[in-house]
């Protein structure tokens, strides 16, 4: 596992994550967020969208699971916010790019963006917080 | 009708819930692109710390630890609790979630027993919007912080 000293201002991560048909039941499932809006094509068109919403719970687990392959570590990672910019709908692909900002002792921080196939950001300000163990 | 900013203070729970490995793996693969369950063998690419038993028991947690936002399984209660309750009146096909915070203490592993308490912090209008947020707080049976979340959504009149 990667080490404090590994860790240095402008490393950069990358990770994609596709909001297929299915993605929001299951995510529903292990989630226990059965909101209809997310399962139910006809509620998603009645709130105004094309379809059924992502979770925004989902897009911020795919966040801290960028954050944690590069972390090296689930446990790693202290803090996680997010604003909801824009609905992920069914169907889209949203990838997300981070960069560490600073390193501060044991504390890695990080900002991410996260745009649909769109280029649009579906996240803003989405930023993280790591606890890496000095040596 | 605008969501009366008296109900600032209304709380919800404790709730108690304990957490089991087939649990915070199926989480894992559905997060990661698997499906989770019955009829379907996919699982996506979670770290192997979150749902391989062998790999986990010979890192440093020396068993599977959750995923970061796993505390949606036992924090959002209070929040979809608050979104819901009849007092407040809210038309939920007009609410989104609009901001997440989440300030992870000690890691959560099978067969923790956690206890989440929440409470409406914040109700406040922006033009047509307008915003609720929850802050919850969860802790272990040693009574050891593993979790505080601020939940905010936003509904559109």
């Amino acid at each position: 596992m990667k080490q404090a000293s590994d860790f240095h201002v402008g490393d950069s991560f990358e990770l994609v994550r596709d909001a297929d048909r299915y993605r929001p039941i299951y995510y529903a499932a292990v989630s226990g967020d059965f909101n209809p809006i997310h399962i139910d094509r006809d509620v998603g068109r009645a709130a105004g969208f094309p379809d059924a919403i992502l979770q925004g719970m989902c897009t911020m687990a795919w966040l801290a699971d960028a954050c944690t392959a590069y972390l090296g570590d689930p446990a790693r990672v202290k803090r996680l916010r997010v604003r909801f910019s824009k609905p992920v709908v069914v169907g889209d692909v949203v990838t997300f790019r981070g960069r560490c900002v600073a390193v501060e002792g044991p504390v890695v921080r990080l900002e991410v963006e996260a745009r649909n196939q769109r280029g649009e950001e579906v996240l803003k300000g989405a930023t993280a917080e790591g606890w890496v163990e000095a040596g | 009708m605008p969501i009366d900013p008296r109900h600032v203070g209304r709380r919800y729970g404790p709730f108690r819930t304990t957490v089991c490995a087939e649990q915070i793996r199926a989480f894992a693969i559905a997060v990661a692109g698997g499906s989770p369950g019955y009829f379907g063998t996919a699982v996506g690419d979670p770290h192997p710390w979150s749902v391989d038993d062998e790999a986990a028991a010979r890192s440093p947690h020396g068993a599977l630890v959750a995923p970061p936002t796993f505390g949606v399984t036992f924090a959002m209660k209070p929040f979809a609790l608050a979104c819901s309750d009849p007092e407040l009146g809210i038309d939920l096909v007009r609410l989104l979630h609009a901001e997440q915070e989440f300030e992870l203490g000690k890691p959560v592993r099978p067969g923790d027993e956690l206890t989440t308490e929440g409470e409406i912090v914040e109700i406040r209008s922006r033009g047509p919007l307008e915003f609720l947020a929850v802050r919850t707080e969860t802790v272990n049976g040693d009574g050891e912080r593993v979790l505080v979340g601020r939940w905010t959504a936003v509904v559109r009149r």
